[in-house]
C-alpha cells in the first residue's frame, strides 16, 4: 500500500488540492517559495509571485502541474511552478490562528534584537524553526554535522514537558500536571511545525507520561521502540524518511551506547560520550543520505554543544516574556548574544577547514556491516565490563 | 542551578566586552560607507560620524541583513533614513526584510511607482511602521548636522514632469530612455572634503547631464553593476574618481559588468573593486584622509 501512494505522483501531472501553509513562505526578488503538504502527506516545493503573501497558518487551494526531480541521492522532490493558488481562508481554526499570532510575535521579537544569524540559531535552537537562515549559514551548520541542534527534537520537548510538570506541579495534582504538560507539549509542536524528529519526541513524550499516570515504570528503549511502531503504523511512509531514520537510530545509540562507558564518565565527557553514542549510530545513514561526512563533526559538537540547554532556557523564557515585559525579554535575548556568537564563530571555523569525506554511492552491505560490526564492539564491551 | 548561574555571569561580561568594543569601532566620529555585498543587485550603508544609519537601496534578498548587523553595534535597530534609488527587485527587496526587523524613520525615494509585486510588499512593509514616502528631486539636500549631507543630482523636477505625462505602463521596459532606470536617483554623499557618488542603475545619457555639476569626487559606484550603458569617456573625465566599486553578483545571466565598462575605468587609471571577487568593500573617512577596509 505505501509503494503504490509513493508512484501515485508522475510528472508533468496535473493536480488541484487544498492544504495548510505550516511553514513560513521565503522570498527571493520578485517570488516567495512555499513548502506544502499534499493529502497523502509528501511535501511540495512551490514557486509563486511574491504578492500576495501567504503565512503560516493559512487554507490555500492550489492548482497547477507537478514536477518530479531526482536528486544525486536518488531521492525525489516535488515541485510546482506557478500554480494557481486561492486564498481560502485565514487560518483552518480559532486555534491555528492564535498559535500563528503567538509564533509571529516571538519570531518578531527574537528578529527584531537579533543579528539575523544569531537571530535564525536560536529559533532554530528553541522552536525548530528554520526558515529564517541565510543558505551559507545553514550549509556550514550541514557541513560540520550540527544540523540535529537546530531541528526540533526530544531534548526540546524534554525541556518543554519538564517546565509545564514543574510550574503545574507546583498548584495542581500530579495527574493534572500531567494532562496539562501534555497539552502544553501539543502547543509547542504547533509553535514548532510539525517535523517527524518532533512528532517521535512528543509521541514518546506522551508515552512516558501516560505510562506515569498509569503508575507503570517508564522504560526508555521499551517507549522508543513502541513510538516507532505506532508512527510506522500510521505513517509508513516515514521508513524512508531520512529524519526518522535519524532520529530513532541517534535516539537508540544514545540509551544503549553510553551505558556500557559509565566507568568513563565524568563532567567532561558527558558530552562528547553523548556525541559519539549518536554519531556511531547514525554514521551509515549520514552518508548514504547527505554524501558527506566532516571528520570536524564530533570536535565540533563537543565545542558547542554545551551552550544548547542554556540557549533553550534563556531563548525559552525571553519567547514567553515576549508577551509580558518585553524589555526583559530583550535583555534575555543579549545574554544569548554570546553563546550565539560563540557558536556561529566556531561552526564558521570548521566549515571552512578541510576534512569532509564525499561518498557518491553507499552499497546498503556496507551499512549491515557497518552495523553488524558495531553491535559486536557493543555486546564485547557489554561481557567485558561484566566479567 | 549553580552552572547556570556562572554561564550568565560569564554571558554578562563578553556583553559587556561587546559593548565596549562595538562602541569603540562604530562610534568613531568618523564616516563609513559599505557597498554591501548582496549579490546581483545594490545595497549601501552608511554611518555618519554621528551614528546616523542611512541605507541607500536593499539588494535583491535578505543578504543585506548581515551587511547591516556588521556595520551597526548591536543595540542599534534603527535606520534613521532608508533610500530606494528607483523601484526594481534587486534594489528593493532587501529594504522589506530591514523594515520587518529595524525600526526606519524616513524613506525617501523618486516618484515613480511599479507594479511588481515585491513594490507592493515594500509598500505594505512601509505602512506597517507608518511610513510615507518622502519624494526628492536634485537640487534638495539631506542634512545631518555632522557635516555629512545627502545631495540628489537627478532626477530634475522638469525631467520627471515631462516624462510622468508619457504612458506609464512604457517606464519599465528596459532600454529605453523611458526606462526606470532613467528616473533613478543619483545622490552625492559629502563628507568634509570627501565625496562619493552613489548612481543606482542611471544610464549613460542621464549621468552625462549631470557629470559636470557634479565635479570630481572620491569615490564612485558604478552605475547599473557596470553595465555597457552606464558610463562615458566624458562623464569619466568630470567626476575622475580616486575609487570605482562595482556591485554585481558572480555569473549574473546580464553578463555585468560590461568588459567595455572595464576597459574604460582602466583607461582611466581609474583603480577599482567588485563585490563578487572582492566582497563587501568600506571606506573609512574622517573627512580629510580617507581609508579603504577591505
Amino acid at each position: 500500500m505505501f509503494y503504490s501512494q509513493k508512484t501515485q505522483y508522475h510528472d508533468g501531472q496535473s493536480l488541484s488540492f487544498k492544504t495548510t501553509l505550516l511553514s513560513d513562505p521565503k522570498f527571493t526578488g520578485n517570488y516567495q517559495d512555499l513548502s506544502v503538504n499534499l493529502p497523502t502527506g509528501e511535501l511540495v516545493f512551490v514557486q509563486t509571485m511574491g504578492y500576495p503573501e501567504y503565512e503560516y497558518g493559512q487554507r490555500i487551494s492550489l492548482i497547477g502541474k507537478l514536477k518530479v526531480r531526482l536528486l544525486n541521492d536518488k531521492s525525489t522532490i516535488l515541485s510546482m511552478s506557478f500554480p494557481k493558488i486561492e486564498h481560502v481562508k485565514n487560518s483552518e481554526n480559532y486555534w491555528l490562528a492564535v498559535i500563528n499570532s503567538v509564533r509571529q510575535k516571538i519570531i518578531n521579537q527574537f528578529q527584531s534584537v537579533l543579528p539575523k544569524d544569531s537571530s535564525a540559531l536560536l529559533l532554530g535552537i528553541v522552536f525548530g524553526i528554520k526558515e529564517d537562515f541565510s543558505n551559507n549559514f545553514l550549509q556550514d551548520l550541514k557541513t560540520v554535522g550540527v544540523m540535529h541542534v537546530i531541528a526540533a527534537s526530544g531534548m526540546n520537548v524534554t525541556m518543554v514537558s519538564g517546565f509545564f510538570f514543574y510550574i503545574f506541579a507546583l498548584f495542581l495534582k500530579r495527574q493534572w500536571a500531567i494532562v496539562l504538560s501534555l497539552m502544553g507539549i501539543i502547543f509547542y509542536d504547533f509553535l514548532a511545525g510539525f517535523q517527524a524528529s518532533i512528532i517521535r519526541a512528543s509521541i514518546m513524550a506522551g508515552l512516558a507520561f501516560s505510562s506515569q499516570i498509569l503508575g507503570r515504570q517508564r522504560d526508555g528503549i521499551y517507549v522508543l521502540f513502541l513510538t516507532a511502531f505506532i508512527m510506522l503504523f500510521l505513517w509508513p511512509q516515514f521508513l524512508t524518511d531520512i529524519g526518522f531514520q535519524l532520529s530513532f537510530a541517534s535516539t537508540l545509540g544514545i540509551m544503549i551506547i553510553p551505558q556500557l562507558f559509565k566507568k568513563w564518565e565524568n563532567a567532561f565527557s558527558g558530552d562528547l560520550l553523548t556525541t559519539v553514542s549518536a554519531q556511531a549510530a547514525t554514521l551509515p545513514i549520514l552518508l548514504g543520505s547527505f554524501g558527506t561526512y566532516s571528520v570536524w563533526s564530533v570536535v565540533v559538537n563537543a565545542l558547542v554543544l554545551w551552550t544548547v540547554p542554556v540557549l533553550m532556557i534563556l531563548g525559552g523564557f525571553a519567547a514567553i516574556l515576549a508577551f509580558v515585559f518585553s524589555p526583559l525579554s530583550k535583555f534575555l535575548l543579549y545574554l544569548c548574544l554570546p553563546f550565539l556568537i560563540y557558536f556561529q564563530v566556531v561552526a564558521d571555523f570548521f566549515a571552512n577547514l578541510k576534512g569532509s569525506i564525499n561518498i557518491q554511492n553507499l552499497p546498503w552491505q556496507l551499512t549491515v556491516a557497518y552495523y553488524l560490526l558495531l553491535v559486536s564492539v557493543l555486546v564485547f564491551v557489554f561481557q567485558k565490563s561484566h566479567d | 542551578m549553580t552552572k547556570y548561574f556562572y554561564l550568565i555571569i560569564v554571558s554578562l561580561f563578553f556583553l559587556g566586552g561587546f559593548f565596549f568594543y562595538q562602541n569603540a569601532k562604530f562610534n568613531d566620529g568618523k564616516l563609513h560607507l559599505v557597498v554591501c555585498d548582496v549579490g546581483q543587485g545594490d545595497a549601501i550603508f552608511i554611518r555618519t560620524p554621528n551614528g546616523s544609519d542611512i541605507l541607500v537601496d536593499g539588494g535583491p534578498d535578505d543578504s543585506v541583513l548581515s551587511c547591516l548587523s556588521n556595520h551597526m553595534p548591536f543595540w542599534d535597530r534603527t535606520i534613521e533614513l532608508m533610500v530606494l534609488s528607483h523601484p526594481h527587485a534587486d534594489h528593493l527587496t532587501g529594504l522589506i526584510s530591514v523594515l520587518n526587523r529595524y525600526k526606519v524613520m524616513h524613506y525617501v525615494t523618486e516618484n515613480v511607482e511599479n507594479a511588481t509585486s515585491s513594490f507592493k510588499r515594500l509598500q505594505a512593509a512601509l505602512a506597517v511602521q507608518h511610513l510615507t514616502a518622502k519624494y526628492t528631486t536634485s537640487g534638495e539636500r539631506i542634512d545631518f548636522t555632522d557635516k555629512t549631507d545627502l545631495l540628489t543630482v537627478w532626477p530634475t523636477k522638469d525631467w520627471m514632469e515631462t516624462l510622468k505625462l508619457q504612458d506609464s505602463k512604457n517606464l519599465d521596459t528596459e532600454g529605453s530612455s523611458l526606462d526606470v532606470n532613467g528616473f533613478c536617483l543619483i545622490q552625492l554623499l559629502s563628507f568634509g572634503n570627501f565625496k562619493a557618488l552613489l548612481t543606482g542603475d542611471a544610464g549613460q545619457i542621464v549621468e552625462d547631464k549631470v557629470a559636470a555639476g557634479v565635479g570630481k569626487v572620491d569615490v564612485l559606484k558604478v552605475p547599473h553593476h557596470g553595465s555597457a550603458t552606464g558610463m562615458s569617456d566624458y562623464f569619466l573625465s568630470e567626476i575622475n574618481p580616486r575609487l570605482a566599486i562595482i556591485s554585481v553578483g558572480a555569473n549574473n545571466k546580464y553578463g555585468h559588468p560590461a568588459k567595455s565598462a572595464l576597459n574604460l575605468l582602466s583607461s582611466h587609471n581609474i583603480k577599482y573593486l567588485r563585490t563578487d571577487q572582492d566582497g563587501e568593500v568600506e571606506i573609512v573617512t574622517d573627512g580629510k584622509t580617507t581609508r579603504l577596509v577591505n
